[in-house]
């Protein structure tokens, strides 16, 4: 943990995001699938009942349906853990996309941080099957603050759009103000040209540890949280490419599929100087436990990261 | 809902046989489709289309194929409505055309939901009742599915949710035709007693006929009164209807007819087209 941070659950963010968007916006509709206090939306369904749908444990109708509403005009935003509202949900969200609806599904407990449930419960290939969908957009923000953020961006565009969420605690590194771009990723720390880390926002903790550790390494660098991973910053990816000689993706995910993986396909065929280097999990199931834990035993951890910079 | 004074059974019955006449060359042209599951639809699809909902209006009832590989008589009856023009009847499932092999609402904003992966319809349905009701609309959203389609569990999901809500807005026609895609619904898994499950979910059912114009207009009709339940008519039909070497043989779920069998096909209905007012 890190002294000079408050620390926050980033999933909370996402109630009263909603309900304060909804009170000005009067086609926002949330949908749950049984776990609404889970994920933090509990407090919508009172502040607005008439607008909530609880559909009980019945992920792939509730998307299906979340469709419906949206051919009528409304804004319905399906909120569970991400194995529940994008693990389960493949062929309905695809239609979705195929239909080309204003449809939001935020996934909370992104990559392992619902650790204790077991490797069943894991969403480590989430950005992976939701980015592949065409039409799709893809975000993924960091703290409470950016998720915030995210979700008014996420309301303000229009089509089909999935988010992931921490459930594990993260520093609060931005303000409430802060501004969220769909597709521009954020450069925090740019202190020199040997590395660059890029991180997606449910592995920041372990992105800034990696970042502090690399002080000692003697090589200087550049942090990176890149917010969106469809559409992805290709400019300042391709720019980052050609100045450092190394990047180290660092995802709370599997290492096929996400952000390693298009950041790769993204350089994959052109001439840069930089050897693209994956820290996240390893195509593997993994066990129950602490997130934080799991995240230490498998890899996604500051050593990981600081091994590939020596 | 379309206001219509008095509705005609024979024009409708008339109408029918021309939008299977449609089918039988949209599916031959095309080398690829359905026919028999749409040829079991079609009267019910024609009746709606003719006398419920108004494609004029921005804020309508809808109607929405789930089983989206019937796709052709929807395109038939939109033909019929002039939504569809005479010319790309010849190019359906063919590139750059507006009549994809399902539903695509994209393409064709009057088919309401892109739809063909089986199970999805009726929850698209429960969303678009949610939304009628939020906008205290009184349109009423019909949603048709097939027999074997009741299989996807998502239907069950759908079924449940629509019964706890009460969603009176919402009407579920089953075209009930008996046959998967080859062989009969009950040998492949049972889903009889399929009224008592659909009661016992909170569902309003009525059985008919599904060829009777006379019988799906007294269900659709006294159906608007009922309040407090959502709706489902299990139409009784039958796969292939209408063209005899075709009715009731799984086989038709998708041959496409050599020439022979479509002229043969093809003298048959103009026989009972011959034989109606139009």
């Amino acid at each position: 943990m890190f002294s000079q941070y408050e620390y926050s659950i980033p999933k909370e963010a996402i109630g009263n995001t909603l309900i304060e968007l909804a009170e000005t916006n009067n086609k926002i509709c949330v949908f749950s699938s049984d776990v609404s206090k889970s994920v933090n939306v509990y407090e919508f369904s009172q502040a607005h009942p008439d607008r909530f749908f609880e559909m009980g444990i019945a992920e792939q109708s509730t998307v299906s349906a979340a469709g419906g509403m949206a051919i009528e005009g409304f804004i319905p935003v399906y909120v569970a853990l991400s194995i529940f509202s994008n693990g389960m949900t493949f062929p309905q969200t695809r239609q979705v996309c195929n239909n080309n609806l204003n449809v939001k599904i935020i996934g909370t407990h992104a990559g392992v941080d619902d650790g204790a449930d077991g490797p069943g419960h894991h969403s480590t290939e989430d950005m992976a099957i939701s980015r592949v969908i065409p039409r799709m957009t893809v975000l993924c923000p960091s703290d409470e603050n950016e998720v915030a953020a995210a979700i008014r961006a996420m309301i303000d565009m229009e089509g089909p759009c999935y988010m992931r969420v921490a459930r594990e605690v993260q520093p609060i590194i931005h303000d409430k103000d802060i501004k969220f771009e769909i597709g521009k990723a954020e450069i925090l720390y740019d202190e020199g040209d040997d590395f660059a880390i890029i991180f997606e926002g449910s592995a920041l903790e372990q992105a800034l540890e990696g970042w502090e550790a690399s002080k000692n390494t003697g090589k200087k660098g550049k942090l990176i949280n890149i917010r969106s991973i469809k559409p992805l910053d290709e400019e300042c990816v391709r720019k980052v490419a050609d100045m450092v000689d190394t990047i180290i993706t660092v995802e709370n995910h599997s290492i096929k599929g996400g952000l390693y993986s298009v950041i790769c396909e993204t350089l994959a065929g052109e001439k840069h100087k930089a050897v693209v280097k994956p820290v996240g999990f390893h195509d593997q199931f993994m066990e129950s436990g602490p997130s934080a834990g799991i995240k230490e035993k498998y890899g996604l951890n500051a050593k990981a990261i600081v091994d590939y910079i020596n | 809902m379309k206001k219509i004074l008095n509705v005609n059974y024979d024009d409708l019955r008339a109408t029918a046989l021309k939008n299977r006449l449609k089918i039988l060359n949209m599916v031959h042209d095309g080398a690829s489709g359905h026919l028999g599951g749409a040829l079991s639809a079609c009267d019910i699809i024609t009746y709606l289309g003719e006398c419920i909902i108004d494609y004029d209006s921005d804020e309508r009832d809808r109607f929405i194929l789930s089983k989206g590989h019937a796709v052709t008589a929807l395109y038939a009856e939109l033909h019929e409505l002039g939504i569809v023009k005479d010319e790309e009847l010849h190019t359906f499932r063919k590139l750059n055309s507006r009549l994809s092999g399902h539903t695509n609402r994209e393409k064709l904003p009057e088919t309401d939901v892109t739809t063909g992966l089986l199970g999805q319809g009726l929850s698209y349905g429960v969303g678009m009742a949610f939304a009628k009701k939020l906008k205290k609309s009184r349109d009423t959203v019909y949603v048709m599915i097939g027999d074997g389609e009741t299989h996807e569990g998502q239907i069950w999901e759908a079924l449940m949710e629509a019964g706890h809500f009460k969603l009176d807005n919402l009407v579920l026609i089953i075209d009930r035709n008996g046959l998967c895609s080859h062989q009969p619904v009950e040998n492949v898994i049972s889903i009889e007693p399929l009224a008592d499950r659909l009661e016992s979910f909170g569902w309003f059912v009525k059985d008919i006929n599904g060829h009777s114009m006379e019988e799906i207009d007294s269900a659709i009709t006294s159906l608007q009164s009922q309040y407090g339940k959502p709706k489902c008519i299990i139409a009784h039909t039958v796969k292939g209807k209408g063209i005899s070497f075709m009715e009731n043989d799984g086989q038709w779920h998708r041959n496409i007819p050599t020439d022979e069998q479509y002229e043969i096909a093809k003298a048959e209905l103009e026989a009972q087209i011959g034989g109606t007012n139009v």
